[in-house]
């Protein structure tokens, strides 16, 4: 009998106390003492497991190389992190609305999320959206969407994060440079950040809008173009959390996150950029999942990696070039829907664990996930959790408070070579791309996606409400479930086709033969994305066009043709 | 063909990518015995059918979760009784509030497992209910 069972044995028998049964849970110890991720640990860890290490150079004080205890040495006494949690919901004026509650409430960061449809790169109108706009994030079709969502927000102050993962994020980028031009900001002073990161969009479901070359080259585009024109625009966010999220362990992530970043510097490389004049703006997604120390030693594991890698393998000099930034998202595949309310401690157990570790930014999950998009209720709780985190708790004032802890530099230097372990098979396969082209990647989140479940069948995970302390399933969602209207969805596509009807065509073909002809001679394609935003031209428009040249049908779907021929 | 093995067709509907949990099952049931055709993403209510039809299957499953659980389901049902797959057992798995269950099971779905749920949970109800129906 699993441990699992014979506790569920002892609730279901609660009323008809089995003391047998009692007793046995009463002397009960923990079966495993291996972590979320597998590894063996001590019992204890003392000085020794210590005495071998350099403090100066292998751990270093934050602020100093190689950042294992972060980025600052004042760190969240020089600032909190920012609060800033994922918006995306029906309409472009719907997620301005939530978004504009959450600051009302606190939030310290703006960060909207793109729809399937978006992401996918298809407009409102498109057969295949018709039935999705707005289901799970917003879509923008054109600039009068991205004018709606900016509305009154201060571009030149508000840290936005624009989370357009896909080839799409090119689209976005121009269509948020052309809303800022036309409120008169100069767009060097733009801040925030676009997560531009389609190489790993291809594992979430995208992989018609994220064919390989293509999704290096407009991931490269944005970021040449904002190192050339936007110096404070965080041009890429590596997502680490979505690797994690298909079921591998806190090294994979690493590893891979680390690859698909190598892939971009790489290509940047290759432009003939210098690893100084971009390095500082790239920032990381990374999740934050349930077994508390081992996210803490992953994230200073990450921060140590990074530092190295950047100095040794690519030769930066500026130590910014060096710093792992990253934002946190609590791991959403760790919530379940049986005894929702659980999952709020769930994600402040997560979130601890970011805020130890030094996080720049931080997403809350809301516990109604695994039901619905966030409610309004969902997304304040959330927030709150942030805030009493910040505000109440005390661990805002000592930098890296875990740092020479036996056990966390142990574990620190465990996963570090694990992930340095799992990049050289990597390397060995022929790099990342070979391992992205061969599906060696694909076969890897397969397998261990399904080793995960079968670790919480056979009890060896356990999960309250699922294979222990299960309880009758509820019927309600306690705090009400969050719909989308079909209102919203059909306004904004009769907006797309009205807009379509009425543009100026011939300018618009114009701006299209110029994107075209950028693309064919393989120039940076985001200043004639821009142009054609400012003509009208529409996401599918600009990346169809793109993708064409490129040998890709028009459509992702493959179900419209390009109209500009 | 083997006749024994129980049928699935394991689907997504529409555009959402998030296909852990569809692939997760579709390996643990073939591992349950069972023969399982993996259909994929990007699928229409239509060709989740016309599969059905040409493998001729016991069961579809299908899984959800981006809130469009409610737009396709119907259209499934629709079709099937359309043509006719009246034997055919429908399972749905996924992320959606435990509101939408009954509304679901009330469509004309037979069965629905939510995130969380265990894989004997789904074997054993495929098994008993399989080419019960009808």
């Amino acid at each position: 009998m699993s441990q699992g069972q014979a506790i569920k044995k002892n609730i279901e028998g609660a009323c008809d106390v089995n003391w047998d049964d009692y007793l046995k849970s009463y002397y009960e110890k923990p079966q495993s003492a291996k972590t979320w991720s597998g590894y063996e640990v001590q019992e204890l860890y003392t000085p020794d497991d210590l005495a071998h290490k350099d403090y100066k150079r292998e751990i270093g004080d934050a602020g100093d190389y190689p950042f294992t205890r972060g980025l600052h040495r004042n760190m969240f006494r020089g600032r909190y992190w920012t609060r800033r949690e994922v918006v995306g919901i029906g309409s472009p004026a719907d997620t301005h609305e939530r978004a504009a509650f959450c600051f009302e409430q606190g939030g310290t960061g703006l960060n909207t999320i793109a729809d399937v449809t978006y992401e996918m790169g298809l407009d409102a109108d498109h057969p295949w959206a018709k039935t999705e706009v707005g289901l799970t994030g917003v879509n923008i079709t054109s600039v009068k969407d991205m004018e709606t969502l900016v509305g009154d927000i201060p571009l030149d102050k508000v840290s936005w994060s624009l989370i357009t993962a896909s080839t799409a994020a090119a689209a976005t980028m121009a269509q948020y440079v052309v809303v800022a031009q036309q409120k008169k900001y100069d767009i060097s002073c733009l801040r925030g950040s676009i997560q531009n990161d389609p190489i790993h969009f291809r594992y979430c479901g995208f992989r018609p809008a994220c064919p390989l070359d293509l999704s290096v080259k407009l991931g490269a585009d944005v970021m040449e173009y904002c190192t050339r024109n936007m110096p404070k625009f965080y041009y890429t966010t590596v997502n680490m959390y979505d690797l994690r999220e298909q079921g591998i362990n806190a090294h994979q992530e690493v590893a891979y996150g680390f690859g698909i970043a190598m892939c971009y510097i790489d290509e940047l490389l290759r432009r003939g950029l210098h690893i100084d004049d971009f390095a500082p703006r790239f920032t990381f997604y990374v999740s934050c999942h349930v077994d508390f120390f081992e996210e803490i030693a992953k994230i200073r594991a990450a921060r140590r990696m990074w530092a190295k890698l950047l100095k040794e393998k690519y030769g930066a000099k500026d130590p910014r070039s060096m710093q792992f930034r990253f934002a946190v998202h609590t791991a959403g595949c760790s919530l379940v829907p049986q005894q929702p309310l659980n999952n709020i401690v769930r994600i402040a157990y997560e979130a601890l664990a970011a805020v130890l570790s030094g996080v720049q930014s931080l997403h809350c999950c809301s516990y109604d996930e695994p039901m619905c998009l966030p409610t309004e209720k969902g997304h304040l709780q959330a927030l709150r959790t942030q805030q009493i985190l910040a505000y109440e708790t005390g661990v805002t004032n000592v930098a890296d408070p875990l740092g020479g802890s036996y056990f966390i530099e142990s574990l620190t230097d465990k996963i570090e070579e694990e992930a340095l372990r799992c990049m050289k098979e990597v390397e060995d396969l022929g790099g990342m791309e070979e391992a992205i082209r061969s599906e060696w990647l694909d076969r890897k989140f397969e397998t261990e996606a399904v080793k995960r479940q079968k670790e919480v069948d056979g009890g060896d995970k356990l999960i309250v409400g699922v294979n222990i302390f299960d309880s009758e399933p509820e019927t309600k969602t306690p705090l009400g479930v969050q719909r989308i209207t079909e209102q919203s969805a059909k306004q904004q596509i009769s907006e797309v086709q009205e807009l379509k009807r009425t543009r100026n065509v011939g300018r618009l073909r114009e701006a299209i033969d110029r994107l075209r002809d950028d693309a064919s001679s393989r120039k940076n394609t985001i200043p004639a994305m821009i142009e054609a935003t400012k003509v009208f031209a529409t996401t599918a428009e600009l990346l169809g066009t793109v993708r064409e040249v490129m040998g890709y049908p028009y459509d992702p779907m493959q179900v419209i043709e390009s109209p500009f021929k | 063909m083997n006749r024994d093995k129980i049928k699935v067709i394991v689907s997504k509907v529409g555009l959402d990518g998030h296909d852990r949990g569809a692939k997760v099952v579709a390996t643990l049931l073939k591992e349950a015995g069972m023969e399982v055709v993996y259909l994929g993403m990007y699928q229409t209510p239509e060709g989740v059918i016309r599969a059905a039809i040409d493998e001729d299957a016991d069961v579809i499953g299908l899984s959800y979760l981006s809130g469009e659980h409610l737009v396709y389901t119907p259209k499934i049902v629709n079709e099937m009784k359309k043509s006719g797959l009246n034997d055919v057992l429908l399972v749905v798995g996924g992320s959606f509030p435990p509101e939408d269950v009954p509304v679901m099971k009330e469509m004309g779905v037979d069965e629905v497992f939510r995130g969380g749920s265990l894989t004997k949970s789904i074997v054993d109800y495929i098994k008993k209910n399989a080419r019960e129906k009808g």
